[in-house]
């Protein structure tokens, strides 16, 4: 990907002063429920350590929720890259990062973008100079690693990425 | 674009996310400072030490609920895969995985691990104690208030004793095998980074993808 548009090295930002903030937080609160601890070995009748108990408490739900609203963050961020990505007709890389994340041996990248370019197992077979049944075994371990039914499935996978990024305006105009 | 049948250079991982630069960073600092820098049962120790906890509950917990590279289902434990990765990494061939490679997953967990008896034994010593309450215990002492010292020895059997000393030992072993593991973590990143021809310390520093 090329240069970062302001709003993506924004968001990075965010990401980072989120992050240090939900560390500073358990920080907060590994040393409160020590204290914690300490005060119910104690006594745990107080209201001192009641009190304490109810602020840890909600301190740590704060954590929790935080680092799921950080995680939903960096999803987002990177489904926005991606989608960037495909607009911009990086397609291909896309695809090579999702093929890497299936693990797919070299042999199985080859017959997968064969596959994608529409080719059919008899072609791929006459291509790659290997027998078709041998081209249908390394599909059928694709779409296994891919955890897609079919061919049809296949390559929607990555047709849908472009989909979503043509939709979304609609729905921002809608809203 | 055109022209995808060229091999493109494979993709490398995701950028990490920042709480796992942290975090990472953090542990490595952390684990430096207690074992070179400063004092074992002083107030920096100790507080060093409860920051490491803290790093480590963080890390834990974003393993279990962050993005998908960090969680640990991304790096599961093989050993079989791990001594395989070694294998392809003494040929100087190895392949990219979009999280920890499965050599560098075991090294994770080990490192964990250890740092977890780190962390347990050095709490059994200082009986659970925050640093503030160690703070307030050495202010006392300071002051010629030497009933803090006879209050955590009193009722005290021989069987805690004995108990707090396994600690000591368990503590001091297991802090020297994590610096074991971390130097052979570092030359492990090394080979790695050689071999892939990709600078990891860099992607493991700014998050970026190096080129």
């Amino acid at each position: 990907m090329t240069t970062s548009p302001e709003i993506r090295t924004a968001g990075r930002r965010q990401t980072v002063a989120l992050s240090v903030f939900l560390l500073i937080q358990t920080l907060g609160a590994v040393f409160y429920v020590g204290d914690v601890i300490g005060d119910l070995r104690d006594d745990p009748a107080s209201a001192h350590f009641v009190f304490e108990a109810i602020v840890t408490t909600a301190l740590v739900l704060g954590i929790v929720f935080g680092t799921f609203a950080l995680r939903r963050t960096i999803e987002v961020l990177r489904a926005q890259d991606q989608a960037l990505a495909v607009a911009r007709g990086a397609l291909s890389d896309v695809i090579e990062a999702q093929f890497s994340a299936w693990a797919l041996t070299p042999a199985e990248r080859d017959v997968g973008y064969l596959a994608l370019k529409g080719l059919d197992v008899a072609e791929i077979a006459d291509l790659r100079g290997a027998a078709q049944g041998t081209v249908r075994a390394q599909l059928t371990r694709i779409y296994a690693k891919a955890g897609v039914s079919g061919r049809a499935q296949f390559a929607a996978f990555f047709v849908e990425d472009l989909l979503g990024s043509g939709i979304a305006p609609v729905e921002v105009a809608l809203s | 674009m055109a022209a995808p049948r060229t091999r493109i250079p494979v993709a490398p991982p995701r950028l990490w996310d920042p709480v796992v630069r942290l975090t990472h960073w953090g542990i490595a600092a952390s684990v430096v400072l207690n074992s070179f820098l400063d004092e074992g049962g002083s107030l920096v120790h100790v507080s060093v030490g409860w920051v490491l906890m803290a790093l480590l509950v963080m890390r834990l917990v974003w393993g279990a609920i962050g993005p998908a590279e960090a969680r640990f289902s991304a790096f599961p434990p093989n050993p079989m895969a791990a001594l395989r990765h070694l294998r392809d990494l003494a040929m100087g061939q190895v392949r990219p995985y979009p999280s920890h490679n499965p050599a560098g997953a075991l090294m994770a967990y080990a490192l964990w691990a250890t740092l977890s008896v780190v962390i347990v034994t050095g709490l059994v010593m200082t009986g659970g104690a925050t640093p503030m309450q160690v703070a307030e215990e050495k202010a006392a002492v300071a002051s010629g208030d030497w009933s803090a010292l006879i209050k955590t020895g009193e009722g005290e059997s021989d069987e805690d004793r004995a108990f707090g000393k396994a600690a000591k030992e368990v503590h001091e072993v297991a802090a020297n095998l994590l610096l074991v593991l971390a130097a052979l973590h570092l030359a492990g990143v090394f080979l790695e980074s050689r071999a892939l021809r990709r600078n990891l310390v860099a992607a493991m520093l700014t998050g970026h993808r190096p080129k």
